[in-house]
Order: C-alpha cells, then structure tokens, then sequence
C-alpha cells in the first residue's frame, strides 16, 4: 500500500516534472504537524479542562498518574548511605577468585564511595555562574546605556553650542564652524 | 554474609565455591565503570541495604559465570537487565514472604497494613496513608514488580536507573520510540492500579 502511493507520487511528480522534497522539508513540516498537535493536546487546554472538571473517570486517572509520578519522584529523591556501594563491592568482590580479591583494583572497589555526577558537581556553582552572568549582563547593559547617553549628550550639547553661535556671529558662520 | 552468599549461589545454581578465572579482570573494570548506576537502580527497586548488596552479587555472578566466563559483547546491557531482573524477583519473594507474615499477623491481631499488594488490597488505606511517603513508594514498588516485562523493563531502566530513551532501547533492543510508548502504557497500568487501590 505504502510502495504503492510511493510510486504513485513519484510518477505524478515526474509526469508534472516537479521533484521531490527533500528530507528537511519533510522534518519541517513533521515538527510543525508534532507542534500543532502538541499545542492543541496540551492537558491545560481549555476544552481538556472542562471536560476534565465534569468527568470522575478522567479525574481518576489524572489523579492516578500524578500518584505514579509523585511516588517516583519519592522514590528518587531518597538517597542510600554513603558506603553502600563500598558495602555492595566487598560483598560481590568476596565471591571472586583470591588473585581477583587481591588484586589492587578490587582493593581500590572495597573502599570505593560514590562520586557525584557532572551535573551534581556543577550544582554547586549554579548559583554562582548565575550571579556572574546577572553582574556581566549588568556590565553590558550599563556599557550599552552609557555610551548611548554619552552621543546623545555630546549631540546636543553640538546642536545647543550650534544655535547660540548662530544667534551671535550667524548661521553662515556657525554652519562653517560645526561643518569642519 | 558467607552464608547468604551461600544459599543465593545455590538459587542461581552457581556454586560459590566455583571460583573465577584470573582473565576475568574485566568484571572488576565492569564493577568499577557501572558500580555505582547498579546500586543506585537496586536501591530505588529494593529499598533496602542488604538486598541491593545481594542483588549485586547475584549481578556480578551471572556475569562470571556468563559465556562460560567469556566478557559479554553488551556488557553495560548484560548488567543492567540481569541487576532489574534479580531485583524485581527479590521483591516478588519478599512481597510473598510479608503475605504470609500479614495473613499470620491477621490470624493473630489486627495489625497496621502491609505493604504487599495482596495485602494492600485487603486493607483500606487511611486519608493519611495516601501521602505517606514510605507507603507510597512500598506500593509503587509492589506493583512496578507486577508489571509485564517488557513495560517493567523499561520503567526500571528509565525512571528508576535514569538511563535516556534510547540508551534504553539499545539495552532493550527496541527503538526509543518504542521505549517511550512503553514507559506511557506502563504509567497508565500503574495509575490504574494505584486509582484501584485508592478507591479499595
């Protein structure tokens, strides 16, 4: 059936001597068709709303799934001790051979504890990098206003010397002078 | 902890005794590099110090005595779906064993509920049940452990071993597609039970 409408099109194609889209214009038009949808399945829609307010079943469900969520995320955030990953090697290096026992690696596995992950060493400085970026955002937009109000002033205060010496000694020489 | 080496050796039909290879070095590079992920997963499917170290052991011994000894060629694969398999038959032998302890309490004195799912389903789970955190993740362990295999996998190695979709999949062999549509029925299973269990 696919191969079918595959040639079909490509006939059609060839016949009107148009060629076929390529695959980005078939991802564009896939990620646009996955926005509409998404933007109009979205749980907090309007109609998804009402119709959840009116319906036991569907509140059942969503109160069911927000259960499941809510117990994994319970789940989750309880951390075991910190040796039990030492506890767990000497106990699985235990039933190994003696030379693998003894071996430096297993000694080093005995006494391992757990490491933080990228993203946990990271955490730490997360408050950090956000003051530095607040302060050089900070930087930039005073830079940006300063130097923007720096030819603003200089400007008028041109445009002002401009109309006092055309007032005194004429427009022809001021013209002259603010020229050069 | 010989002992429970022991009796855990005769249930997977490996005699500990049986010692390993010396070109087995590589189990120890396996246990170093995926350790910590591996305890991680056990603890959030067992909840419990002993039966993770257990569970790890029985890991690593699958993986010793796998390909009569030979490395596997996914490792990373072998470990994890061997690690949830052994977990998840643990936590159906305790959820049996507390059955029984709750049938025999029951037979006794009305005791506090608990937290099988046979059991969870006899009682009536109080207001302050529902919010009680170590109920909670009794009960959702009790019935990820219920699950089909193939939705099972999938939440364990997703949400619980917090591997992405398509490290999933190639562990699984599936797509991530796949992966995801799978992690979706399951959530949908366990709200279903869990509503069941609420409305009980």
């Amino acid at each position: 059936m696919t191969t079918t409408s595959t040639n079909v099109y490509k006939e059609t194609s060839f016949a009107s001597g148009t060629q076929s889209p390529g695959p980005n214009k078939c991802r564009q038009i896939r990620s646009r068709l996955l926005r509409l949808v998404g933007s109009s399945l979205r749980l907090d829609a309007g109609w998804a709303q009402k119709h959840i307010a009116d319906c036991p079943r569907c509140q059942l469900r969503i109160i069911g799934v927000g259960k499941v969520e809510m117990a994994l995320s319970l789940v989750k955030s309880q951390r075991h001790h910190l040796d039990l990953l030492m506890r767990a090697n000497v106990q699985a290096v235990g039933v190994l051979k003696h030379s693998l026992r003894e071996a430096p690696k297993a000694e080093r596995l005995k006494q391992a504890l757990p490491e933080p992950t990228l993203s946990e060493g990271l955490s730490k400085y997360k408050h950090s990098a956000a003051n530095v970026a607040a302060c050089f955002a900070i930087l930039v937009l005073m830079k940006i206003g300063v130097f923007s109000s720096m030819d603003k002033f200089q400007s008028r205060g041109q445009e002002v010397f401009r109309q006092y010496y055309a007032m005194y000694i004429g427009q022809d020489l001021a013209d002259e002078i603010f020229k050069a | 902890m010989f002992d429970k080496a022991l009796s855990y050796g005769l249930v997977w039909g490996f005699p500990v005794c049986e010692t390993v290879d010396e070109s087995q070095r590589w189990i120890l590079s396996v246990m170093q590099k995926h350790g910590q992920e591996l305890v991680t997963m056990l603890w959030r499917i067992l909840g419990n110090d002993q039966d993770v170290c257990d569970a790890y052991q029985s890991t690593f011994l699958h993986l010793a005595h796998c390909q009569s000894g030979q490395k596997p060629r996914h490792v990373k694969a072998y470990i994890f779906r061997t690690a949830s398999n052994v977990a998840v038959s643990m936590l159906r032998r305790r959820l049996v064993e507390r059955k029984g302890l709750s049938a025999a309490i029951a037979g006794g004195s009305s005791g506090k509920a608990v937290p099988s799912v046979d059991a969870v389903q006899d009682t009536f789970p109080s207001p302050a049940n529902e919010f009680d955190s170590k109920y909670l993740q009794d009960i959702l362990r009790c019935y990820i452990a219920r699950l089909p295999e193939h939705l099972r996998d999938v939440i364990t190695l997703h949400d619980l071993a917090e591997l992405r979709y398509a490290q999933v999949g190639s562990i699984l062999g599936i797509s991530a597609a796949t992966a995801r549509v799978y992690r979706c029925k399951a959530i949908q299973l366990l709200a279903v039970w869990m509503s069941k269990e609420r409305q009980e």
